[in-house]
């Protein structure tokens, strides 16, 4: 209860949401992303039934929520590092860090708040298409277990993408920079592990050594968060005739042949990105501390001298 | 209440601070003076938990600023040179972001924050916008939150700096009362006269080490048409106290030993060799006898007068490179 109660009371968490919400930007984005993505859902509803609702079959609906969650993920992989990547460096950019730092407010929570004040807004944002969502439900083909596994996976790759900016936004003095390296992290895992994948796929056809670098270019593709959604979908059974397209078909096909729906891949995502979330929090505290990166290097020059 | 012993920063082969040994004694205002770069931002960084030090350790209180930061945390109020301000918040609002930071009761809180905005003048602007704020304003603002949670030592790192002369004497004003209430307080300056009213001692910082350490009176008492005076003699130098006391022109006794008499003195020159003369007379083997202190102003350019000049030498010689 304390626990709960001195996280709720963080007030540098209260500080920011009350920053944040005040602003005319977050109701303009807020407003924008439910019109977009509204928008979207009833294009999609109008071109399937065209004028008459009867006509909207279940999987048709499936189809139209991969659509809407894939279009989600692509706005928490590009909205995140935005609102992240100026957690700290933007304190000292605004030159506030140093007096918070001799508050009683330690640099763990201080970590922490800017962290979930920084998650807080997109996942209000992803909250917010659940009304969206529900139309969906209304004409069946997804279950809401469905919908809660995909905001799963969806909240996870938030805030590791969320715990990268909040990381570079520590380490490096200027906004522009860490904002820069945040982008080019998530590009590197959305691209670079796909392209990494490929190659590996490529490599293996004429290897001897087929199965380990198969079973390596799995782990690859495991660690993009596109394709352990379209696992997901696929476990899920969303057999939809955009599954026949030739785009998602390749990555249905990844998923399939590379069994990206075992409990190795999930347990192996679960992993980078939870741990990776953890170490890198961790990471960026012990940066804040002032002289805590030289108190980290004396001890681990310590301990590996011993 | 503020103590550093042997304290050293560097960085890399530059020593921002060498061996620097303070001590501020409780209910005390200390004035830190020092050119750019002598190490006074450094040293109040260390004492604000803000920076380690490569050696040497420093208190407040009896804690230690490295092994009890949290518990510092707590005794100090820091107001560092430049200091930025949460613009979207109310006067209010900020004041009550760093009162729950500080875990001021909740019960005291609005009563704490009505207590500092009237004491730096913000009250009728408790509902205004941070940035509506002037940077006097803005400063006194920083000020109050130093105090939210009533530390007894306060740490101003050129609080005056930047201000016009309305907001500068409004802010002396304040670090006065501050002192009346018994609060110890270390701030840097540039503005020596005022650090000299408002400051019971001071010191002297350059190129990381500190010069000279003594109370305003000692520094400024030349200043004011009296001369600090030190006498030493062979013996009997608490009979000499005694007796210099005695004399008309002898304005205060500052310390005195066995050996060795410092005293004010106002007089001129005449009068200064007539002292000489009856001291002698009355049979006192005087070895030594010299003026000491001066204005503030004119020991600091004395005592950086040398950095200075090298400085100079330093930049012609880059400028003929």
């Amino acid at each position: 209860m304390h626990f709960i109660e001195s996280w709720f009371g963080n007030p540098l968490w209260r500080k920011e949401l009350r920053q944040r919400m005040r602003s005319g930007r977050t109701v303009l984005a807020m407003s924008l992303y439910l019109f977009v993505i509204g928008t979207v859902a009833f294009v999609f509803m109008y071109v399937n039934v065209q004028g008459q609702t009867l006509l909207l079959q279940p999987t048709r609906t499936a189809e139209l929520f991969m659509f809407l969650s894939y279009l989600q993920l692509a706005m928490i992989s590009f909205v995140t590092p935005g609102i992240a990547a100026g957690a700290i460096s933007g304190e000292r950019e605004r030159q506030t860090l140093a007096v918070l730092l001799t508050t009683p407010l330690s640099p763990a929570s201080i970590i922490v708040a800017k962290f979930i004040s920084s998650i807080s807004f997109l996942l209000l944002l992803i909250v917010m298409t659940l009304p969206l969502y529900s139309i969906v439900f209304l004409f069946g083909g997804v279950v809401p277990s469905q919908v809660l596994a995909v905001f799963g996976l969806q909240s996870l790759t938030l805030g590791t993408i969320a715990s990268v900016s909040v990381f570079w936004s520590t380490w490096l003095r200027k906004t522009g920079w860490s904002t820069v390296l945040s982008y080019a992290t998530v590009a590197m895992v959305f691209l670079g592990s796909a392209i990494l994948g490929y190659f590996l796929d490529d490599l293996a056809n004429h290897s001897p050594d087929q199965g380990i670098i198969t079973w390596v270019s799995g782990l690859c593709y495991s660690m993009n968060p596109i394709y352990m959604q379209a696992s997901l979908e696929a476990t899920l059974g969303f057999i939809t005739p955009a599954f026949h397209q030739p785009a998602v078909a390749s990555v249905f096909s990844i998923v399939t042949t590379h069994d990206l729906s075992s409990s190795i891949s999930w347990l192996f995502f679960l992993v980078v990105y939870g741990f990776g979330s953890v170490i890198l929090l961790v990471t960026s505290i012990w940066r804040l501390r002032p002289g805590g990166w030289i108190v980290l290097k004396k001890r681990v020059i310590k301990w590996l001298l011993r | 209440m503020i103590r550093t012993e042997n304290l050293c920063k560097r960085y890399g082969k530059f020593e921002a601070v060498h061996d620097l040994n303070l001590d501020v004694r409780p209910g005390t205002v200390f004035g830190f003076i020092g050119e750019n770069g002598a190490g006074k931002t450094t040293t109040l960084s260390i004492l604000a938990t803000l920076m380690l030090p490569t050696s040497g350790r420093a208190f407040i209180g009896s804690a230690e600023v490295t092994s009890e930061p949290a518990t510092v945390r707590r005794l100090i109020g820091y107001m560092p040179d430049v200091f930025g301000v949460y613009d979207d918040l109310t006067v209010r609002e900020y004041l009550g972001f760093y009162g729950t930071a500080y875990e001021v009761p909740s019960t005291v809180m609005e009563a704490r924050i009505q207590e500092l905005l009237q004491m730096v003048n913000l009250d009728e602007r408790a509902d205004a916008y941070v940035n509506a704020l002037s940077r006097g304003m803005q400063q006194r603002l920083g000020l109050a939150r130093c105090l939210m949670h009533d530390p007894p030592v306060l740490i101003l790192d050129e609080p005056a700096s930047g201000l016009d002369p309305r907001s500068r004497i409004e802010m002396r004003e304040i670090i006065k009362g501050l002192r009346g209430q018994g609060k110890t307080i270390l701030i840097s300056s540039h503005i020596l006269p005022e650090l000299a009213d408002m400051c019971d001692e001071i010191g002297i910082i350059k190129r990381g080490e500190l010069v000279a350490c003594a109370s305003v009176e000692v520094v400024t008492a030349r200043a004011n048409g009296q001369r600090q005076m030190c006498l030493e003699v062979l013996e009997n130098g608490d009979s000499l106290a005694e007796w210099v006391n005695r004399h008309p022109l002898v304005t205060d006794i500052v310390a005195s030993n066995e050996q060795k008499v410092e005293l004010l003195f106002a007089g001129d020159d005449l009068d200064q060799a007539d002292f000489i003369r009856q001291l002698l007379h009355e049979g006192y083997l005087l070895t030594s006898f010299h003026e000491v202190g001066g204005s503030l102003e004119e020991l600091f350019l004395h005592l950086t007068k040398e950095e200075h000049r090298l400085d100079q030498e330093t930049a012609a010689a880059k400028q003929k490179i």
